[in-house]
């Protein structure tokens, strides 16, 4: 390489830039975990790690009742992981010669060059959804229980049922929705990212302001209104985001009625979907969690919840499941259990949970096409180390018995 | 040079003193009137696991009192440490067998622990009693109900520290209850070793023997023993539990050498005997630095010897007991980051001989110890463990290997205090030593990283595998990147020549904040999936630690001029802060000396 292409390089592969980025990439995650205390890991995930830019605020390290304002601009964990990469690989490039003593180095720089871009690859293309299934039911979808959409059922194939979607995206947009498959048009009135539902006889005065009424379906026979409220945390584990949408059907340009489509009532086993009439035809309507639907069905057969005895400490659960996919002859039994669980079809199905009075499982399916790289990045950092560290003690035990 | 005799023994001396104190803690049982070794070993369920009842009795009075045994004036039970002369120590399993078979002689031992002040208001007591007996709260049952049940209507996490106490109390009372309804405690083994989980109470074995005609030799055993024990008859107390116990050493379905182990264990107490004498091998190691002896150093190699023998004498057999990997939980990750560091500080000592590796294995070893003492204040340490955590391929791997990136971090950070503390304010920073010192933090902070690096990974590999998760920025997994990247920081600061000794050793000394945010920080945080539990005090601690470690850290940057070690030997009856010292400002020369390093070598 060409010296003065060297010299010009040669800021970006200093250690210092790299001692440096150590230092900022410390204060990061720092920040990044006291913010976790108010902000729930997803949300923390895109604004500090995910991201080129974050405000750090100050008041994340200090009692909340204090309330301090202000806070600093602080490079994001993409801007950082890859500075970091680039000082890494110009450092190799201009700075370092290939010799057997730096063999170790070259291993962990290596390693850690696969680790960052095991993040990259988990960070783009990794996807999680869940699973939840009835002892004795059959699934063939998975739920991404961080949106919701709007489904329209029309239940009267023999076979099948027929249905149309309407993503979170365009329920938020409100306004008309209209699809050739619809023979009428849903009006979105008001959508709540989360909100609860109250009793509407109650509210005086105060419920004037929040909004439409449902004329038909659950609310209307429940007398039930949604009220708004801000989105959960996320510290708060055991709960969620309950969105709600108002939603006007409408046929040949007249109101047939107006209806509160709510993931409660998808979520409560005694509500699901609800009945929307137009015509003599007899639809079905529900907001729900977006559905992926899969090419294999998954049968929960059994489902135990093991405790140590004498006490309510969970010791084990365990999913006896049937997998069935026609498309590769599969029809097998699979017992899924804490740390072992099911690898398919590049997806992951993890024990993650159950279904009150252990009458279900919930199973966590991860797609990650990058879930090899750490695998071979540790192993590779560790023989780096091993390797690197090691010659400094022979180095050393070498001294010692001679000095 | 001819070595004095007394020098020559010292370190026999040392040891051999050591060896009687160990000795001393595997004695025999002493029973006094009633033979209560007798009744130690028999069985209970509790939380989930077999154990001697001696090991319930004391898990029980940790929790209720807070301690291991408790005081007794004469009998009538009214009994507080201090106020009572000629006050009796009565062991954990004798209030247990109270409270079975007495109760209405234990409800007035004054042994439940009431810290609160408002609480002791409530319960019309002056504010320096500490232990309450059951009569005297249950005296003020009505008010205190009222409370408990405001208490319990928030949740657990939003409840003040008043809130917290009054639960607190209610936990107690209800545990010391459960003892007294003794029947329908687990005590009886199953007869069928098929099902190996089938312990029964008392009450159902009676019911069983009732109903099908087989009785369980338990059930004998048990009523034997408590009447015994009413009534104070030692040949009886003796004699009743004997068959059964003979009996459990063919039952399929007790693991007795287990029991008996763990008898051993609870009577010896290793980790308390190794904690003694790390005391004595710091002093002793800190003795050798002024004396410049070489044979108290030798005494402090050989004492630490001993008492790592004992540390890891109680590890083995927890391991053993608990058929688990070393660390489960926060007070046995304690116990083995002290082990970890008293093992590669032995290691030191010995290539190095200069009572640095004895001195900061002994620190390290008594700090972790009492932080593992105080941790254990919360009942049986021998916890069972959360089901996704219950797999001893990982808890080996990930858990033995990030508790030793632990244990190394915090040794570079002792071996720096002492670098700083020793060169600022003390002489005894010879130029050797100030060669040695910083050479052996970067060994360990090498070893530091490694542990780690690769610890750090084994988690995120297990997550992947348990939750499919291979990084999810949990706050324990950032702790644990957080040292790694501290680690890192140092040693490529080191290798760019931006620090030097100075600078490695006060990094070091950060390098312990980090480590504890890490180990005990990320807990405090209440969120994410590895928050195994904290204490209130446990915040002020961490505090406390983090307020000495920026006052050495501080101490470390004061001029290069005033560090003691780094003056020119010259003796004056001055003080470090006598106009001598002014007159050299930084930036001027000092005189060389043999003291002051080398210059390509010189501390920044």
């Amino acid at each position: 390489m060409n010296a003065t292409v060297r010299n010009a390089f040669k800021p970006l592969a200093s250690l210092k830039l790299t001692v440096v980025l150590l230092a900022c990439g410390i204060f990061l995650i720092f920040s990044g975990t006291w913010a976790q205390i108010d902000m729930g890991i997803w949300t923390t995930l895109k604004t500090y790690f995910r991201a080129f830019f974050v405000w750090i605020p100050f008041a994340i390290f200090l009692p909340r009742h204090w309330n301090v304002h202000g806070g600093i601009p602080f490079p994001g964990g993409w801007l950082i992981g890859g500075l970091l990469m680039l000082n890494l690989i110009t450092a190799h490039t201009v700075r370092f010669r290939y010799t057997r003593k730096r063999l170790g180095i070259l291993l962990i720089h290596f390693g850690l060059v696969l680790l960052l871009c095991g993040e990259l690859v988990t960070g783009i293309f990794a996807d999680e959804a869940r699973m939840s299934i009835d002892e004795g039911q059959t699934v063939n979808y998975a739920e991404d229980t961080r949106n919701v959409e709007l489904a329209i059922i029309d239940p009267s194939g023999a076979q099948t049922d027929h249905v149309v979607v309407v993503p979170e995206s365009r329920l938020r947009h409100r306004g008309r929705i209209q699809d050739a498959r619809l023979p009428f048009v849903l009006q979105v009135e008001a959508f709540y990212p989360n909100a609860e539902l109250v009793d509407g006889t109650e509210l005086t005065a105060a419920g004037a302001g929040l909004g439409p009424v449902a004329d038909r379906g659950f609310a209307a026979s429940l007398g039930a209104r949604a009220r708004p409220r801000p989105s959960v945390s996320g510290v708060d584990q055991d709960e969620i985001d309950l969105p709600a949408a108002y939603i006007t059907v409408l046929a040949d340009g007249e109101s047939r009625g107006t209806y509160l489509a709510a993931l409660y009532f998808s979520l409560m086993p005694r509500f699901g979907p609800q009945d929307v009439v137009v015509g003599d035809k007899t639809y079905r309507m529900a907001l729900r969690y977006v559905r992926d639907y899969k090419p294999y069905s998954i049968s929960l057969l059994d489902f135990e919840h093991d405790r140590y005895l004498g006490t309510e400490t969970p010791r084990n659960f365990s999913s006896r499941i049937r997998l069935v996919d026609a498309t590769q002859n599969e029809d097998r039994e699979v017992l899924i259990y804490m740390n072992n669980p099911l690898r398919y079809r590049g997806e992951t199905f993890y024990q993650a949970s159950f279904k009150q009075g252990d009458t279900g499982t919930v199973l966590q399916v991860v797609r990650n096409p990058g879930w090899l790289l750490p695998y071979i990045a540790c192993t590779l950092g560790a023989l780096g180390m091993i390797v690197h560290f090691g010659m400094h003690l022979k180095r050393f035990l070498r001294r010692t018995r001679t000095a | 040079m001819k070595v004095p005799a007394a020098a020559r023994v010292l370190p026999w001396v040392g040891v051999l003193l050591a060896l009687l104190y160990v000795a001393s803690a595997f004695r025999p049982p002493r029973d006094g009137v009633m033979p209560l070794s007798r009744a130690a070993g028999m069985p209970v369920v509790d939380l989930g696991r077999t154990k001697p009842l001696d090991t319930f009795a004391r898990s029980t009075l940790l929790i209720v009192s807070g301690r291991q045994s408790f005081y007794l004036a004469g009998t009538d039970g009214t009994s507080e440490r201090k106020e009572a002369k000629g006050h009796e120590r009565r062991p954990a399993l004798a209030w247990l067998l109270d409270v079975m078979a007495r109760p209405e002689q234990a409800r007035g031992y004054r042994v439940v622990r009431v810290d609160h002040p408002d609480l002791k208001a409530l319960l019309g007591a002056e504010r320096e009693r500490k232990y309450f007996s059951v009569d005297e709260i249950v005296q003020h049952r009505e008010a205190l109900e009222a409370q408990i049940q405001r208490a319990t209507q928030l949740p657990a996490g939003s409840r003040d520290h008043y809130q917290r106490a009054v639960v607190d109390l209610a936990q107690k009372l209800t545990l010391v209850f459960n003892v007294e309804d003794w029947a329908n405690l687990l005590l009886v083994p199953p007869l069928d070793p098929a099902a190996p989980d089938a312990w029964g109470s008392i009450a159902s074995a009676e019911h069983q023997a009732q109903e099908h005609g087989n009785t369980s030799p338990a059930t004998a055993a048990w009523t034997g023993t408590l009447q015994a024990w009413r009534s104070q008859e030692s040949a009886a107390f003796a004699a009743a539990p004997a068959a059964y116990m003979e009996w459990l050493r063919s039952a399929p379905t007790v693991h007795g050498s287990r029991m008996r182990t763990e008898l051993l264990f609870n009577r010896s107490a290793p980790f308390l005997h190794a904690l003694g004498l790390y005391v004595i091998v710091f002093i002793l190691a800190s003795l050798s630095w002024l004396r410049l002896s070489r044979s108290l150093a030798t005494t402090a190699l050989w004492v630490l010897g001993v008492g790592l023998a004992m540390h890891t004498f109680g590890l083995v057999v927890r391991t053993y007991v608990q058929g688990r990997p070393p660390v489960t939980n926060l007070y046995s990750s304690a116990i083995f980051v002290g082990w970890g560091g008293a093992v590669l500080g032995l290691f030191l000592e010995r290539f190095y001989r200069n009572g640095v590796g004895a001195a900061t294995a002994a620190g390290m070893g008594f700090l972790t110890l009492l932080v593992a003492h105080n941790l254990s204040l919360d009942g049986d340490t021998m916890t069972m463990m959360q089901a996704v955590l219950d797999t001893n391929f990982w808890l080996a791997t990930h858990v033995v290997v990030i508790t030793l990136g632990y244990a190394s971090t915090f040794l570079a950070g002792f071996l720096g205090i002492l670098y700083i503390l020793r060169g600022v304010l003390t002489r005894s920073l010879t130029a050797q030593e100030q060669v040695n010192l910083p050479r052996m933090i970067y060994g360990i902070l090498c070893f530091a990283t490694l542990f780690s690096f690769v610890g750090t990974i084994l988690g995120g590999i297990w997550a992947d595998q348990s939750w499919g998760r291979f990084w999810g920025w949990d706050p324990k997994e950032n702790g644990a990147l957080l040292i790694v990247l501290w680690n890192a920081l140092i040693l490529h600061a080191r290798w760019g020549g931006m620090i030097r000794q100075r600078g490695l050793a006060v990094m070091a000394v950060a390098g312990n904040i980090v480590t504890s945010w890490s180990w005990f920080g990320t807990n405090m945080l209440g969120v994410g999936l590895h928050a195994y539990g904290f204490i209130d005090s446990a915040i002020f601690w961490m505090f406390t630690f983090v307020a000495t470690q920026l006052a050495i850290i501080g101490t470390g940057l004061v001029p290069l001029h005033r560090w003691r070690s780094l003056q020119p030997a010259v003796k004056t009856a001055t003080s470090p802060s006598s106009p001598q010292g002014a007159s050299q400002r930084p930036g001027s020369r000092r005189p060389a000396t043999p003291l002051a390093p080398p210059a390509p070598e010189s501390p920044r």
